[in-house]
Order: structure tokens, then C-alpha cells, then sequence
């Protein structure tokens, strides 16, 4: 084993069981966590990645052949229904109460329980795969963290009784520092870098979980410096040529400020050496499996 | 006072739909015309880039470009709710009360899907009515459903009128305790059991708090349905055109053909297609540099990189305006360049130039 896997494992066994993977929509979520499960699976043997929904992106990231990835696909409704088997006793009486003409509209108007019993779900395969690691592709930012809270909020307001000890179980079991670690997805732009910094603050804040990663996806490349300084020289020389190479400055300093712009300002956040991984920008959608090769590179960076 | 023209932008996230939103509206001011552009989701996103602030007041946008003739509405989905409950409980100021104590609402109050995107929509009527707009331009919330809520409120009218509130009603009433006598009428024989589930499953609170909640926006369904019915001539009336704004990615691609088929359904169809980063060839200062004299070594080879870059963001371009124009054949779609800058109202002010050729595709009667 090369130098450079050992420093990934050593980086990734600091993660804890369930790694939950957040950020804003569009910031290539889904594929950063199809390469994490990818990128553990290759290392240990195996990994889980979960998918809310219907699983067709997940699908897509992972890409036909995913050796050692056991890709699992969370329905709202089963998910309810088995989430509120052990609390009605037996699913023939879930069902019956589920299915009750009261019930049913209001679960579809109380957002609230769905996230649960979605959460009881992870925390379920969590508990019967133990040692195996478990990426969880959340939903896009806002309503994320919403769902983490869920739990405590849950937890507090019932007091007692069945439900109030799944929200418990949750809270304890899986949204809880040691049981799950966040990781956050992010673009190197400057406004995008804003709110997740606000998004690091708020997961702190509440549910109090700390960002043990943030990946900055799509990165590009840094261009050669020399090009900036002829550049600029041909910018300031007059001419015809002065103009096109102004814009050619403008691009230059727009990628050089993206890329150094994203690591200072997150490294607030972030702790350790391994804690901000770069993903370069690929000209087309990268799989999962670049995008595993390069955060490999990254954690031996 | 008229009526003014609507474009509806909609598209996944990630693809440039805010930033494409705001130079779209640029665009028509520059062109003439009294434009507003409302953001759902602001973020700061477009407000920075537009120098304006969020909030619930329609501001004029300073950018040079707009000519004085755009307006920008950014409401602040945290302040939502609060307008929200002020709008249907001005006439019931004890019902209000009770909402702001109820623990369920307290809980549920961040992830109530669809409230924010009511609230700007019935700002966004009121300065459509006030503000003399020629053109409307609604960014929508990136997000595959970013259409839907405006059935949602529509079934929790329904269901505010329906059954589950009554029972709800005498279900708090015999949790409580105050009476132990059996249902009858509306609340069948099986019910009992479920209501005997349900309590000894969340405990009395849940059951109470829940039956509270919904007898206290039953009292309001009238200015509910009000606002939802105005939310949706805004998003579905006759003069709404649609953009669905995309980008040379297999998600972005996906999210398109969701969100026409979304809007099928709903018995609308996009006008145009924005392909976002699928410039067809190199911008003019890549040309010049490459034919002008004496240009140095180290400056080629970094456009050599960039026309490689170009090369393959247009590979893929090609390719999905290819299956768009095939299975959407009614949407004309629009190729829009990557611009790389750092300063957003840079990529604004370019994508608003490159627009202007394209209004026609947006207004029928772009003049």
C-alpha cells in the first residue's frame, strides 16, 4: 500500500459511521457522495450510499458497475410505514392507522414526520451494518438542516410515549457528534462560498454537529502564472491587442481568486489537514469514480 | 393600470437560472421595458449582483445597463412566515396568538413548504397591480417542484375544509379528557381504534397541538384559498411564458425534462430553452489573441487550454440541444457562452448582451 492510501484511510476513519453529505442544489452533491461511497468501498470492501427519492441520480453517479457500493433508495412512504410498525405493533396496524382517512392528508401536510421516519431509516441501516460506512446524500441546504433538526425538536415537544423514543433513538443514535459526521459540498464562488459558510455556522449552532469536511467541487485549474504576466503586460501596452488581453487577465484573476478565495475563507471552519478537499472542474460531468481518484489525490495532498 | 407579461424561469440547481433571471431582466430594460424581476430563493445571489437589497419592497436596480427602467423584488424567505400569519389572521387576532404558541407550528414553522413562495407571490401581485411593469420576470426556487406549490396550498385548503379537522377537533377533546363519550355521525366505527392508536402512540400533546393548529387555520381558509388562487394566475395565467434554463450536464438535463413534463401536466409548456455555458464558438478577444502578431508563447498555450475547455463544454452543448429540440420541438433553445469573472454583475452584463438577440423567443410581441 502506497503512502498515499494511507493517508486517506487515516483521514476517513476519522469520520464517524454515517457520513451526511450537504450543500445547496447544483453543487454536485449527489456525485461527491457516490464518490465517497465509491472512494470507502474501494479502501474497505464495502460502503452504503442512501438516496432520498427515487434514485435515479444516485444511479447515475455511480454509473453501471459499482463494485462494493450497496446503493439504498429511501420512499417517504415506506419509510413512514417502518418507521410506525414497531409503534403500532405490527404493520397490519400501522397500516390501518396510515391509512386512516384523517391521517393521510395530514402526514402529506406535516412535512415533519416524513424527515423522521427518513431518518429512522438511516439510523436503521446504520445499526445493521456495523463497520460499514454509510454516505447519505441530503436533500439541498435549507431543508437539510430542518431535517436534522427534527429529531431534538421532536424529542422535546412529545415528552414521553413511542414516538417521543424514536425521536430520542434518532437524536442519540444518529444525529449526534461521534455517530455522524457532515460533510459539505460547496463551488468556488464567491457568493456560493457565503452561504455555506452560514450553513456551517447554522449545523453548529443546531443540531450542533461539526463539519468534519468541506469539498470544493469544481475548482478549475489554475492557469500557467507566466500567461497572467505577459497578460497584463499586453493589457497595459495599448494597441489593438490590449483589450482582448484585458479580458484574458480578467478570466485569469476570475480562476486564480476562485480557487485561492475558497480555501482561505473556508479554513475558518474546517480543522485537521485533510479538512477542505479540491475536486477539479471538469469540462463535462465527471463520475463517480473521478471524482473518487482525484478526492484519493487529495487526501494524500 | 395593465396587465403585465410574465416570464417564469425554472430550472434545477447549479445551472446559472439566477444569474441568467437577472440578465434576461436586464435585457428588457435595455430594450425598453418597465421591468420587475422577482427572486423566490435570493440568497444574496442576485441581490449582489443586482447592488439591491432583500427585502419586501420593490427597489430600482442601479446597474447602468437597465437605463432606469428595472425594478427588483427580493423578498427574505425568513421573514415569510411572520407575513404570512399577519395576511391570514388579520381579522382573527386570538386565532394568531394561539398559532405563534402552538409548539407544532413553532416546529414545523422553517420547513413549511410552499408558505415563502405564496408570500412573494402575493407581494409580487400587489406590485404588479401598483407598479405599472410591462414585464414580470419570476426566478423560481431551483428546485425540481419549484412549480408544484402552487397545488400544494390548494390540497391543505381541501383537507382545511374536509373531515380530518373535525376529528381532529373531538380528538382533542376526548384526549383531554374533558368528555369520555363515544364518536358518532362523521367518525366512524374504525375510527376509534385508529384514535386510540394515534394517542397511545404521540401521547396527548401532539394530538392536541395538531387539532389546534388545524381548527385555527380552518377559520382562515377563505383568505388561504385567496392567496393561493393569486399565486396561481400569477404562475399559470394566460400571459405567463416559461424559460426552463439548463446546462451541458447529465442533472441539468434530467431536471429539464422533469420540469417540461411538470409543466405539462399542469397544461403549460416552456417557450424557450436557456442552455447555459454552450457557447458554439471562441469569444471574440480568444480570436483576436490567437491572430494578432507578437502574441507571447505562455499566452497561447493558455488559449490552447481554453479552446480545449470550450471544445468539450460544445460536445456535450451540441448533444442536448440535439434531444431538446427533439423532444421538446416547441421550445426554441437558446445557446448561451460561459463567462468567467469574478464579480457577478460582470456575467450579468454579458449574458444580458448575448440575450437581447433572443427576447423575441420570451415575448411573442418583443419589440
Amino acid at each position: 500500500m502506497t503512502a498515499a492510501n494511507g493517508n486517506v484511510r487515516l483521514a476517513a476513519r476519522s469520520l464517524a459511521p454515517a457520513v451526511l453529505v450537504m450543500g445547496k442544489g447544483g453543487v454536485g452533491k449527489t456525485t461527491v457522495a457516490a464518490a465517497l461511497a465509491t472512494l470507502e468501498a474501494e479502501t474497505h470492501g464495502l460502503a452504503v450510499l442512501v438516496e432520498f427519492g427515487d434514485g435515479e441520480s444516485g444511479r447515475r453517479a455511480l454509473g453501471p458497475t459499482h463494485k462494493g457500493v450497496e446503493h439504498v433508495v429511501i420512499h417517504a412512504a415506506e419509510a413512514i410505514q417502518r418507521g410506525a410498525t414497531p409503534l403500532f405493533g405490527s404493520a397490519t396496524m400501522a397500516k390501518l392507522a396510515l391509512g386512516n382517512f384523517a391521517m393521510r392528508p395530514l402526514l402529506k401536510a406535516a412535512p415533519a414526520i416524513r424527515e423522521l421516519a427518513m431518518l429512522e431509516s438511516v439510523r436503521q441501516i446504520v445499526e445493521a451494518r456495523p463497520g460499514v460506512r454509510v454516505v447519505v446524500d441530503m436533500p439541498a441546504t435549507g431543508h437539510a438542516v430542518a431535517w436534522l433538526r427534527t429529531a431534538k425538536q421532536g424529542r422535546e415537544f412529545l415528552g414521553s410515549g413511542p414516538m417521543f423514543e424514536l425521536c430520542d433513538r434518532v437524536a442519540r443514535e444518529l444525529v449526534a457528534p461521534g455517530r455522524a459526521s457532515i460533510i459539505v459540498v460547496t463551488l468556488p464562488e464567491r457568493l456560493v462560498l457565503e452561504e455555506t459558510l452560514e450553513l456551517c455556522e447554522s449545523i453548529a449552532l443546531d443540531p450542533g454537529l461539526e463539519v468534519a469536511r468541506i469539498v470544493v467541487n469544481r475548482v478549475p485549474l489554475p492557469l500557467a502564472q507566466e500567461c497572467l504576466v505577459d497578460a497584463r503586460a499586453l493589457a497595459q501596452g495599448g494597441g489593438a491587442l490590449a483589450q482582448p488581453a484585458a479580458a484574458l487577465v480578467s478570466l485569469l484573476e476570475a480562476r486564480a481568486a476562485a480557487s485561492a478565495g475558497a480555501v482561505a475563507a473556508l479554513e475558518v471552519f474546517a480543522h485537521g489537514p485533510h479538512a477542505i478537499w479540491q475536486v477539479p472542474l471538469a469540462p463535462v460531468d465527471p463520475s463517480a469514480r473521478d471524482v473518487a481518484r482525484w478526492l484519493r489525490a487529495e487526501g494524500a495532498a | 393600470m395593465k396587465d403585465p407579461r410574465v416570464i417564469v424561469c425554472a430550472g434545477g440547481g447549479g445551472v446559472g437560472k439566477t444569474t441568467t433571471s437577472a440578465a434576461l431582466s436586464v435585457a428588457l430594460a435595455a430594450r425598453g421595458y418597465r421591468t420587475l424581476i422577482v427572486t423566490i430563493d435570493p440568497a444574496r445571489r442576485l441581490a449582489g449582483a443586482m447592488g439591491v437589497p432583500i427585502t419586501d419592497v420593490v427597489t430600482p436596480v442601479p446597474l447602468p445597463a437597465a437605463r432606469g427602467r428595472l425594478w427588483a423584488l427580493m423578498p427574505d424567505p425568513r421573514r415569510s412566515m411572520g407575513t404570512f400569519l399577519d395576511f391570514l389572521f388579520a381579522d382573527e387576532p386570538e386565532a394568531k396568538a394561539r398559532m405563534l404558541t402552538n409548539n407544532l407550528y413553532l416546529g414545523l414553522a422553517d420547513a413549511a413548504a410552499g408558505v415563502h413562495e405564496l408570500v412573494a407571490m402575493n407581494l409580487v401581485a400587489r406590485a404588479a397591480t401598483e407598479g405599472d411593469f410591462d414585464v414580470v420576470v419570476i426566478d423560481t426556487a431551483p428546485s425540481r417542484h419549484a412549480i408544484d406549490f402552487v397545488t400544494y396550498p390548494a390540497r391543505l385548503a381541501a383537507l382545511l375544509g374536509g373531515r380530518t379537522v373535525a376529528w381532529l377537533a373531538g380528538l382533542a377533546q376526548r384526549s383531554g379528557g374533558a368528555t369520555a363519550t363515544a364518536p358518532r355521525g362523521l367518525l366512524s366505527w374504525g375510527t376509534g381504534h385508529v384514535e386510540h392508536l394515534l394517542a397511545r402512540v404521540t401521547g396527548p400533546n401532539l394530538v392536541r397541538d395538531t387539532a389546534n393548529l388545524f381548527a385555527d387555520l380552518a377559520l382562515v381558509r377563505e383568505r388561504f384559498v385567496a392567496l393561493t388562487r393569486r399565486a396561481s394566475e400569477l404562475l399559470l395565467g394566460e400571459r405567463v411564458a416559461y424559460a426552463l434554463v439548463a446546462a451541458p450536464t447529465a442533472a441539468a438535463r434530467d431536471d429539464v425534462l422533469f420540469l417540461a413534463a411538470r409543466l405539462e401536466k399542469l397544461g403549460r409548456r416552456p417557450r424557450a430553452i436557456v442552455l447555459n455555458r454552450a457557447d458554439t464558438q471562441a469569444a471574440p478577444w480568444v480570436r483576436a489573441l490567437r491572430e494578432g502578431h507578437g502574441v507571447a508563447p505562455s499566452i497561447t498555450e493558455v488559449l490552447d487550454v481554453l479552446e480545449q475547455e470550450r471544445r468539450t463544454r460544445a460536445t456535450a452543448a451540441d448533444a442536448l440541444a440535439v434531444e431538446l429540440r427533439s423532444k421538446l420541438s416547441w421550445a426554441a433553445v437558446v445557446r448561451l457562452p460561459y463567462v468567467e469573472a469574478s464579480a457577478p454583475e460582470d456575467i450579468v452584463a454579458a449574458l444580458s448582451t448575448e440575450l437581447d438577440a433572443h427576447l423575441t423567443a420570451l415575448l411573442p410581441d418583443a419589440r
